[in-house]
């Protein structure tokens, strides 16, 4: 289940709900991002996030997809929250559930890696000094290539 | 409200600090060197005649803050417990930001530890660019926070920044998705997202699909530029591009009625 929302997450309730009346999930693992109160400057406080609707829902759909294709997987849940947030809010949840752990943890890393450099998310930073947009990670990308080989499409 | 560095007959003289209680004081300034966008490039790339210019001019603000004592008659010498010089380069006015915060506990501010970090910084900007501008401007130095201490907290009161856009559903300001052409011939959408929305100053625009040169991405940039000049930034490496919500190339085909959207890369997570 993917969902993109103004409103916070709960990650314990999510994992709760995921789990529900399952007796053939091995192993959960689950990772929240929060709202940093230091990034490109110190003193962060308050972050936009901005989305493409519909194309976010599509590209969040896909990166799942590909998940499922690479690990056997019994549910996964990714909520992306857009709008204002400030330090300390969580932003987004990826939680996934497979019969053993390494494919929960495998799949959970590569979810995130993949949601960072393809989902239409951007993030606008509110400092002390001033208001601007973040830029990429050459370390995003980097870990996302972790996942590629040459038969993967490049986005 | 007086100068405490003068005394009461007028003349300077160096405040004694000795019965202040010490305090947590930190304090954080900024400024910019303003520069010819080639010269921007130059530094971001790592391309200039002296080398490492960012790394250099850390390292020259975190010693000036250091030896603010030495430069400014009445100042204390202060042990700072922390001094942090950082750099933005903003593409968009052609300049680099510098930002200093200076930390200690003690009895006395760092605010202009903080300003000598920020000028010395940009000095140091200056002759490491120099070789190939020599028309950068320094300015805007300032004291932006200070904390702790006898005269309290003191944030710098800047101008509203306006609202931000969101381009979620129902939020002020979105960009709207999915509306059909508003002209009756044959027409492409084309959306403008986040930073290049900002930076272009424009969310939507609805272009006849004749007036493009070739019916792909790469003619819709064509009559773009044709258009405004300043859409020659579509062109730039860091921009994408997506047709009805998939990423796409200058190759890939518009037909009538499709969105396109360009925008720049994604930092969600």
């Amino acid at each position: 289940m993917i969902r993109v929302q103004d409103a916070p997450f709960d990650a314990g309730d999510e994992q709760q709900q995921l789990l529900a009346g399952r007796s053939d999930i091995g192993a959960v693992v689950s990772f929240t991002g929060l709202v940093r109160d230091f990034n490109e400057r110190p003193d962060v406080t308050a972050l936009t996030l901005e989305h493409y609707p519909g194309m976010t829902e599509a590209a969040l759909g896909e990166i799942v997809t590909q998940a499922e294709a690479r690990w056997p997987l019994q549910g996964v849940r990714v909520i992306h929250r857009v709008g204002r947030l400030t330090p300390g809010d969580p932003i987004v949840l990826v939680v996934v559930a497979s019969a053993h752990r390494r494919a929960a943890f495998e799949a959970c890393d590569f979810i995130m890696d993949y949601l960072k450099t393809r989902a239409p998310f951007w993030k606008k930073e509110h400092s002390i000094t001033g208001d601007y947009w973040v830029a990429e990670r050459e370390s995003d990308y980097r870990d996302a290539s972790r996942w590629e080989s040459e038969n993967d499409e490049i986005p | 409200m007086s100068l405490t560095h003068l005394n009461t007959r007028g003349e300077a003289h160096m405040v004694d600090v000795a019965d202040k209680p010490e305090s947590r004081r930190e304090a954080t300034a900024s400024g910019h060197i303003q520069m010819k966008p080639e010269t921007l490039a130059l530094l971001s790339e790592g391309g200039l005649p002296k080398g490492d210019v960012l790394a250099t001019a850390r390292i020259a603000g975190i010693q000036a803050a250091k030896r603010t004592h030495e430069l400014i008659p009445l100042c204390h010498a202060l042990p700072l417990s922390k001094v942090s010089v950082d750099f933005h380069l903003d593409e968009q006015n052609s300049r680099v930001e510098v930002v200093a915060t200076c930390r200690l506990n003690g009895r006395t501010g760092v605010e202009m530890e903080a300003l000598t970090a920020v000028s010395v910084a940009c000095l140091t900007l200056y002759d490491m660019c120099k070789a190939v501008d020599k028309d950068m401007e320094i300015g805007a130095i300032h004291l932006d926070a200070k904390q702790g201490g006898k005269s309290g907290d003191y944030r710098r009161q800047v101008a509203p920044a306006t609202a931000p856009i969101v381009t979620g559903e129902g939020a002020a300001g979105q960009v709207s998705v999915g509306s059909r052409c508003a002209i009756d011939s044959p027409c492409v959408r084309v959306k403008f997202l986040a930073e290049l929305r900002e930076r272009l100053g424009i969310s939507d625009v609805t272009l006849p699909l004749d007036s493009l040169p070739s019916t792909d991405v790469g003619g819709l940039k064509s009559a773009l530029v044709k258009r405004d000049s300043r859409f020659a930034r579509l062109s730039e490496g860091r921009v994408l591009c997506a047709v009805n919500q998939v990423m796409a190339l200058d190759a890939t085909p518009i037909t009538n009625d499709d969105e396109v959207a360009f925008f720049p890369p994604v930092t969600g997570g």
